[in-house]
């Protein structure tokens, strides 16, 4: 029960606030919102320190029961969702102030929390399908929020439809477990799956369905064309449901489901390949953006890709790790973004800011350790989970020394393009108008909260010999995978190798975006990086365009069918009238056809 | 008890068509009564009392009045009734006459659900065609007359086929009466088996309806009343797929196993063709005529896996769209009131002016989309983990259409609600409020706690799969 209220709580808030918010006058639908979080919050960690909980309504559907499980991983899970929740509820307070739909907004807010909890809290697949679905919608409204513009619209709808690409997979993967082993609860398909005579193959298969849905959510290649539109959302639902917790959502399926996947060491490789491509082409196309949040949007993709590089390893762990370090860095420098967004008066090209440092004071600080955070600067939490993805790719089953150079050319070009946004927003010269304007203390103070995750959350997770609290804690809710030791001497000179990467990167960023004039080659690739490669273009004329074409084509069919059945109906009436002419009215007639018709029976009793 | 639920809607309808001056109240009073009854019908079905009746009507020819509930009727019969009423409530300028001939439509529904004797079936199948045919004829659009003989061309040369081989199956197969009992006790096997059920076949397919015999679907709906009412009751009468559950199937399940793999076939590609034509549409009732074509390709798709999982999902997506798609058309109804037309963007940016309309629509969409916690996901979920048992790759196809789904319902939706605001419109007024309540309860209830329908659903679904082999 105490499971469900975790739901219920925001749920209630959903639909309080979408029925009476409009009579509420401006803070209270955030208040009553942000409490609300809060309570869900105070419930996992109550659900947390009582050890864990389970939940559950037999046979919601024949054979498959609504069960909620509340372990070590969901717990985990939870407490991002719900902690950060709560903070971006606070913060869109402030950043929401004056907004015809600032009610509207918080319904939908405390909608996504609470499909984001039945995610995160499913004991079965399709009970995470309804949160993973309820997720998509809640994306779709919250970017759509300011419809009045038709590219917020269109950007929602592509949303959603790139993400139901991907849940297409996930729903076939779901068919696929459940003809093998006749059930879909999570729990039971670890059990059966210890004791499995079920053939690889048809293993691989569902591992790779489940993942197909698990790309598409997460926004990896190549279905990550919907992340940077996705920012035409308000910028707390950019922190909250395209950065910190909606987005990791493929890599907790991929955790979850970590019994299946340990087993499948080809369907790992795809896994780490894509991660890996993603990061690098996150990475690549962060650099040439100009609007302040789709750096950080790309930069999104590129880290997302890093944790399913983790997962793709068999480091599941670690992914995890990840996830919440980046949670906190990265709902940081969107709130950062929003700051700055805020104060001045909605611009968002980088190329009219500069010289915020002087300002913004707060933000400034904000933005910076978000950045460094995210860079890997040594000792900040970005920086420890990083390694520990990068340092993995060497020490987990399914790695390889290609992906450890490849995650480390990548951890080079975050720290290059984490700088360029920091020194192009916050450092030179102000090179806009106006004066821009700190924001009020209720956007301040969360943001004092996310930096201060995002400098000390990497010390919950240290490498050998040092401690170590979330591997242990996540074990008993994820697969075991053997691992190779590696002496402390390597791994700790490859710890320092990554924070001279960093540092090297961060340094080359700076000069290069702060001092240098730029060579022509990095002009060309500058118009490429901030075309994002035109993925965009070609996914039109390739996919989306003949697509569309072909419905008009279905439709035209659709409309010769008709006209043939038509014709059908023509062709007995025209057959009725011919006929109708030989009721003549004469015997004689009659008596002609009789003697033909007499005629051709025996010709043909005889031919026969 | 079932006699009350099939009379007192008729016996309304004949007095609302005798009294148009009232009709209106003699609508929402008679179809209100009928579904007290219904969930009466239904909380004792769940307590084992199936309202079993039988009375021999033409004793020599073993023709019975026989009626009982099993599952799949049940849950469809309440579908019926709520939907009935929820359409009487929300098109209240239509000409009375559609009164009365809506709850005589209910009536016949009812039996055809209720009917287990097929003689018994067949009469009340044809006899419910009257009203929608009166319906169209009467009160439809320029075009009304060659939608008509179209829809009715297709019916009745289904129908008339299907007539030859009720007799064939009862006096070929040796069956003592035309009841169902008897009747699956004594099947036709063999060729002449084979015919009697592509007869069935043909006018079931034509009821569902399944392509390529769709073809009177989209004008049967364009042409109708723009209220929505001889829509949401004709998507009602799209009984295709039950009548395969409950007839045709159980009494060939040879044959039909011969026919299995082209039926899923013919399934799947109805399914995505469906919804991808859905997508080039510019008539809200066109669009909506594909989409729920595309919701009864998933259902066939389930039902001819042959499998449990699949047959309960068929009969459980057919109650759930019945009601969604239903409501859709009453809320085009709205549209038009407002802006006089059909068009699929009469205004754009309305849920500025009207975001209680703006609300309700989306929820009725979003049901049509398939969105999991409404009624559209559990029926569509479970013809998915029955259908991939038969065949994966129609399977795949059929399902393709997911992703359709959110392209054109959602393109649609967006097209009128979102962008920039053009013509203001009156958000809802208290009788859409009233309505829109009750489907969103509805929509909401049947996709939050499916269980109490799948319960009812389960025995006869078992019971269909244990009869043609589980589909392998």
């Amino acid at each position: 029960m105490l499971l469900l209220l975790i739901l219920l709580l925001p749920l209630l808030g959903f639909v309080f606030l979408g029925f009476f918010g409009r009579q509420l006058r401006e803070p209270l639908p955030g208040v009553i919102a942000s409490a609300l979080t809060g309570l869900s919050f105070l419930l996992v960690v109550a659900a947390v320190l009582s050890g864990g909980a389970s939940w559950e309504i037999k046979d919601w559907l024949p054979g498959i029961p609504f069960s909620l499980v509340l372990d070590h991983l969901s717990g985990y899970m939870g407490l991002v969702v719900t902690g950060i929740g709560f903070l971006i509820h606070v913060y869109a307070i402030g950043y929401m102030h004056g907004d015809e739909g600032f009610s509207r907004f918080f319904a939908y807010l405390n909608f996504f929390i609470a499909m984001m909890m039945t995610l995160v809290l499913a004991g079965s697949y399709p009970v995470m399908f309804i949160g993973w679905e309820g997720v998509g919608l809640a994306s779709f409204l919250l970017i759509g929020f300011w419809y009045t513009e038709k590219v917020n619209a269109d950007s929602a709808r592509k949303a959603f439809i790139t993400n139901r690409i991907g849940d297409l997979g996930f729903l076939l993967g779901m068919a696929l477990l459940y003809s093998l082993f006749g059930t879909l609860s999570i729990g039971e398909l670890r059990e059966a799956m210890e004791s499995s005579t079920v053939l690889p193959l048809a293993l691989g298969t569902a591992g790779l369905l489940l993942f197909v849905g698990a790309v598409g959510k997460s926004a990896q290649v190549p279905l990550m064309v919907w992340l940077p539109d996705a920012m035409a959302g308000p910028t707390p639902v950019s922190a909250l449901i395209h950065a910190a917790t909606m987005v990791t959502a493929g890599v907790y399926l991929i955790a979850r489901s970590s019994f299946l996947y340990a087993n499948l060491q080809d369907v790992s490789y795809v896994i780490a390949v894509i991660g890996l491509v993603t990061a690098a082409y996150g990475a690549l196309s962060a650099l040439g953006q100009w609007d302040i949040k789709k750096i950080v949007a790309y930069s999104t993709i590129s880290q997302l890709g890093y944790m399913f590089l983790a997962v793709g390893v068999g480091a599941y762990w670690i992914a995890l790790f990840h996830v919440m370090t980046h949670a906190f860095y990265k709902a940081l420098l969107f709130m950062a973004s929003g700051s700055v967004i805020h104060a001045l008066g909605g611009e968002q090209d980088v190329r009219k800011m500069g010289g915020l440092k002087k300002y913004l004071p707060r933000t400034h600080l904000h933005g910076l350790a978000g950045a460094l955070s995210l860079a890997g600067f040594p000792l900040l939490a970005g920086f420890w989970s990083k390694d520990a993805i990068i340092t993995a790719t060497l020490t987990y089953p399914f790695g390889g020394t290609g992906f450890y150079i490849a995650g480390l050319a990548v951890a080079f070009l975050t720290a290059v393009y984490a700088m360029r946004w920091y020194a192009l927003v916050f450092l030179g010269e102000y090179r806009g108008s106006g004066k821009p304007h700190e924001s009020p203390p209720v956007m301040t103070l969360p943001n004092d909260v996310l930096a201060v995750g995002a400098i000390f959350a990497g010390f919950l997770a240290l490498p050998e010999p040092l401690w170590n609290f979330i591997e242990p804690y996540l074990a008993p809710a994820l697969a075991h995978v053997e691992t190779h030791h590696m002496s402390l001497g390597v791994e700790w000179g490859l710890i320092a190798l990554s924070a001279v990467v960093a540092l090297v990167g961060l340094y080359l960023g700076y000069l290069a975006f702060n001092r240098w004039t730029l060579p022509a080659w990095y002009r060309t690739f500058q118009s490429w990086s901030a075309n994002a490669f035109y993925v965009d273009r070609v996914y039109n004329a390739l996919i989306v365009n003949p697509l569309k074409e072909l419905a008009f084509i279905f439709a035209l069919f659709d409309s010769f069918l008709d006209t043939a059945f038509v014709a059908l109906a023509g062709l007995s009436a025209w057959l009725g009238e011919r006929l109708a002419r030989v009721q003549a009215g004469y015997v004689r007639v009659y008596g002609a056809l009789m003697v033909l018709g007499l005629v051709a029976v025996l010709v043909w009793g005889v031919l026969r | 008890m079932i006699h009350l639920l099939i009379f007192l809607p008729l016996a309304f309808g004949l007095l609302a068509l005798l009294r148009p001056g009232q009709a209106r109240l003699l609508g929402l009073v008679g179809s209100g009564a009928t579904l007290l009854l219904g969930l009466a019908g239904f909380a004792a079905f769940l307590n084992g009392a199936d309202g079993s009746y039988q009375v021999p009507l033409l004793a020599e020819a073993g023709v019975y009045y026989a009626v009982a509930w099993d599952g799949a009727g049940v849950v469809l019969m309440l579908a019926v009734v709520v939907t009935t009423l929820i359409a009487l409530l929300a098109a209240r300028d239509v000409p009375p006459a559609m009164v009365g001939l809506t709850l005589l439509m209910e009536a016949g529904l009812i039996g055809i659900l209720a009917a287990r004797d097929l003689v018994l079936f067949y009469v009340f199948f044809e006899a419910t065609l009257i009203p929608s045919l009166l319906m169209l004829g009467l009160y439809g659009g320029a075009g009304r007359v060659r939608a008509l003989v179209k829809f009715a061309m297709f019916t009745l040369v289904g129908s008339l086929l299907m007539l030859a081989g009720i007799l064939a199956v009862r006096y070929l197969g040796g069956s003592p009466s035309f009841l169902y009992g008897d009747l699956t006790a004594h099947p036709l096997a063999g060729s002449a088996g084979m015919w009697a059920f592509a007869a069935f076949l043909l006018a079931f397919m034509v009821k569902t309806p399944l392509f390529p015999l769709h073809v009177w679907l989209p004008d049967f709906h364009a042409e109708n009343h723009p209220s929505g009412l001889a829509d949401a009751m004709g998507t009602l009468y799209k009984v295709g797929i039950f009548g395969l559950f409950r007839w045709a199937l159980p009494l060939f399940p040879e044959a039909f196993l011969s026919f299995q793999p082209w039926l899923l076939a013919l399934a799947a590609l109805t399914a995505l063709g469906a919804a991808w034509t859905a997508y080039a549409q510019t008539d809200w009732k066109r669009l909506l005529a594909y989409g729920a074509l595309s919701h009864m390709g998933v259902g066939a798709l389930g039902l001819f896996s042959g499998t449990a999982e699949g047959a309960l999902g068929a009969i459980f997506l057919l109650a759930a769209s019945a009601v969604y798609t239903g409501s859709l058309f009453l809320f085009a109804g709205g549209l038009h009131r407002r802006f006089g037309t059909l068009d699929l963007k009469p205004t754009s940016g309305l849920a500025k002016s009207a975001p209680g309309l703006a609300a309700l629509g989306l929820i009725l969409v979003l049901a049509m989309v398939g969105l999991p916690g409404l009624s559209g996901f559990p029926g569509e979920f479970m013809n998915l983990l029955g259908a991939w048992q038969a065949s994966p790759v129609w399977t795949f196809v059929g399902f393709l259409a997911v992703i359709a789904a959110a392209a054109y319902a959602l393109g649609a939706y967006q097209q009128i609600f979102h962008n920039a605001p053009d013509k203001p419109a009156a958000d809802m007024d208290d009788t859409e409020w009233q309505w829109g309540v009750l489907a969103t309860l509805v929509i909401v209830f049947m996709g939050v706690y499916p269980k109490l329908f799948t319960t009812a659903l389960q025995p006869a679904a078992e019971a269909l799969a244990a009869l043609i082999g589980g589909g392998r």
